[in-house]
């Protein structure tokens, strides 16, 4: 290499460049998931959407005369949430490969679990602070009807349960995540999801749970619906009656449905080659 | 400095890159030459670890890329300008890579003027861009963190011939700044232009390197002549041993004009042209891959250039 110019050294001196900061990772991965159209507009669905669920209810509670308390009203925010919030890591995630944005995303920071962990944060932020501001607009909406009406409100919410709907929400998004990661495709990603989330409680299990006597002490342990349902349902609420309290079921679904996804998907995104 | 050493993957049976050793070295622009599929995509793709290669491995001014910490400040990399989110805005794009990297937002003004997109061509969606445009917001992407190594994969496809010789100006420039620059190409008259070295890749194996003199100094040159009596100077030549073959109004002479010279001089025919024919280095090229060339030079093209999806 003798006849390289003098000026251009061969060596690269990379010791006064810092590493990129995870926060400004997180920041580059927050400001994706807005910047986009697709990200709009599922933002201000999801927003509509909160809106809409509060005025309906505010109009059937009033015209019927009903109270439905602090539980009634963050029950009616979860809704919208459980089914659009994880759309957005879901998107998150698969966007890069759809659009093929992972190959500039992975050359300017090439250590990918760094770049996944930063996506996460950035979702789960989010997540939180929908959630945040949902549980927030149901108590408002509490006191405002209990306002109109002229009673005291009413908080007919043990702040366990709350938890609870919040810890069950958040698991159903991290699956959300771990699936994206999984299937690195929005239409797979988002089916594979509905699927898991919706269609097997609502439609299989529950009519397992009806017809099959084992099926009460196997079904909890694979899906975190029925694990969770017995924390987060209100007092005798006859539909989880038969559904005991099990702590194991918990820990088994979350590992079927988070933890699992999460080791094959993350592995699947650190080996791919992103084309 | 860009040192390639004895990169090889494989796909099961198949050899993508076999054993490819070169380096690209600074103040200069290194041109990487080989026709659709013979692994320049993945060779340039496994430097920047995005894809993990089965052997070998690739420096850059030293270091493994994974190393270099945030690596667009060092080494630009465009790998596919099409490979970006149609949704955003050219400087959306911009904007985030400068955000990564830690830049102030002046350096997307600085680099949408370098690569001429207006303001309201920034402001437009990327699904709405010509390839040409998007390989400039690629090209503008690369050298955002002002780097001292470029790599870019196929840059410029899609653009104009004015477009060619303004990528060959500002490629030019940043390796008289003592930058290395390593582009891929599949037309050889792109690299001609625009790379003073070359390196020939075909069916995964390097097969030739060096400059343009380098290439084709070993090649056998030839002479092109007419005269007042081909016939009477064609005769002369053979007399010679030397090969001779009728071209057009001419003669096509396997000789140097010295040799072709002299004979005329001797046989008393008086020549109207005579000048040394250069070694075609499309000729050496397709020579050198026609082993690797997907449709036999000269075949009936069966669709129009393609758009340069060499993997």
């Amino acid at each position: 290499m003798s006849h390289a110019a003098p000026a251009a050294p061969l060596a690269i001196d990379v010791s006064a460049t810092a590493r990129v900061p995870f926060t400004r990772l997180v920041g580059v991965e927050w400001r994706k998931m807005t910047d986009t159209r697709a990200g709009f507009w599922l933002m201000l669905i999801t927003g509509l959407l909160l809106v809409a669920a509060i005025g309906i209810t505010e109009l059937v509670v009033q015209l019927n005369d009903l109270g439905i308390g602090f539980n009634g009203w963050v029950q009616v925010m979860i809704t919208p949430l459980t089914l659009l919030l994880p759309v957005f890591p879901i998107i998150a995630v698969t966007s890069e490969w759809g659009q093929r944005t992972s190959l500039v995303t992975f050359t300017l920071e090439p250590h990918r679990l760094r770049v996944l962990l930063a996506k996460l944060v950035a979702v789960v932020l989010f997540a939180v602070g929908v959630i945040v501001v949902s549980v927030g607009l149901a108590a408002i909406a509490n006191v405002v009807n209990a306002g109109i009406d002229g009673t005291s409100p009413e908080w007919n919410l043990p702040a366990a349960t709350l938890t609870w709907i919040i810890v069950q929400l958040l698991c159903y998004f991290l699956m959300a995540f771990g699936l994206a990661t999984v299937t690195l495709s929005s239409p797979g990603g988002i089916a594979f999801f509905y699927v898991v989330a919706l269609l097997l409680p609502l439609v299989v299990y529950s009519i397992l749970l009806a017809l099959l006597s084992w099926a009460p002490d196997v079904i909890p342990y694979i899906d975190m619906n029925y694990s969770m349902a017995p924390y987060l349902a209100a007092e005798n609420d006859p539909t989880v009656m038969f559904l005991e309290k099990k702590p194991l079921a918990v820990v088994t679904s979350i590992l079927l449905w988070v933890v699992l996804p999460f080791v094959i998907g993350f592995r699947r995104v650190l080996t791919s080659e992103p084309k | 400095m860009i040192t390639v050493e004895a990169l090889t993957k494989t796909y099961g049976a198949y050899t993508a890159v076999d054993d490819v050793s070169f380096t690209a070295e600074p103040g200069r622009v290194t041109g990487f030459l080989g026709p659709n599929g013979a692994g320049k995509t993945t060779t340039m793709r496994m430097m920047v670890g995005l894809t993990q290669p089965t052997s070998g491995r690739t420096l850059i001014g030293g270091h493994a890329y994974a190393d270099i910490p945030n690596p667009g400040r060092h080494v630009g990399v465009l790998l596919d300008a099409s490979a970006q989110h149609a949704g955003r805005s050219g400087r959306e794009v911009l904007s985030l890579g400068a955000k990564v990297m830690g830049l102030p937002s002046s350096r997307v003004d600085e680099m949408l003027a370098l690569v001429s997109l207006t303001d309201t061509e920034a402001k437009r969606k990327i699904r709405n861009y010509s390839l040409g445009m998007r390989q400039r917001l690629g090209i503008a992407h690369a050298l955002l963190g002002d780097p001292q190594v470029l790599i870019l994969d196929e840059p410029a496809n899609g653009l104009d011939p004015a477009g060619i010789r303004w990528m060959r100006g500002l490629l030019k420039g940043f390796a008289d700044r003592g930058g290395t620059v390593l582009l891929s190409s599949h037309l050889l008259h792109e690299v001609e232009i625009i790379a003073d070295e070359m390196v020939v890749i075909g069916q995964g194996r390097i097969v030739a390197r060096g400059t343009r003199e380098t290439l084709t100094a070993g090649s056998q040159g030839g002479s092109q002549t007419m005269s007042e009596d081909n016939d009477r100077l064609a005769a002369a030549l053979r007399a010679q041993g030397v090969q001779v073959d009728p071209a057009g109004a001419g003669l096509q002479v396997a000789a140097e004009p010295a040799v072709i010279g002299r004979a005329a001089l001797e046989a008393g025919v008086v020549l109207t042209d005579l000048r040394a024919t250069s070694v075609n280095l499309e000729d050496l090229f397709l020579e050198l891959t026609s082993d690797t060339q997907r449709e036999a030079p000269g075949a009936p093209a069966s669709q129009p250039a393609d758009q340069g999806a060499s993997a």
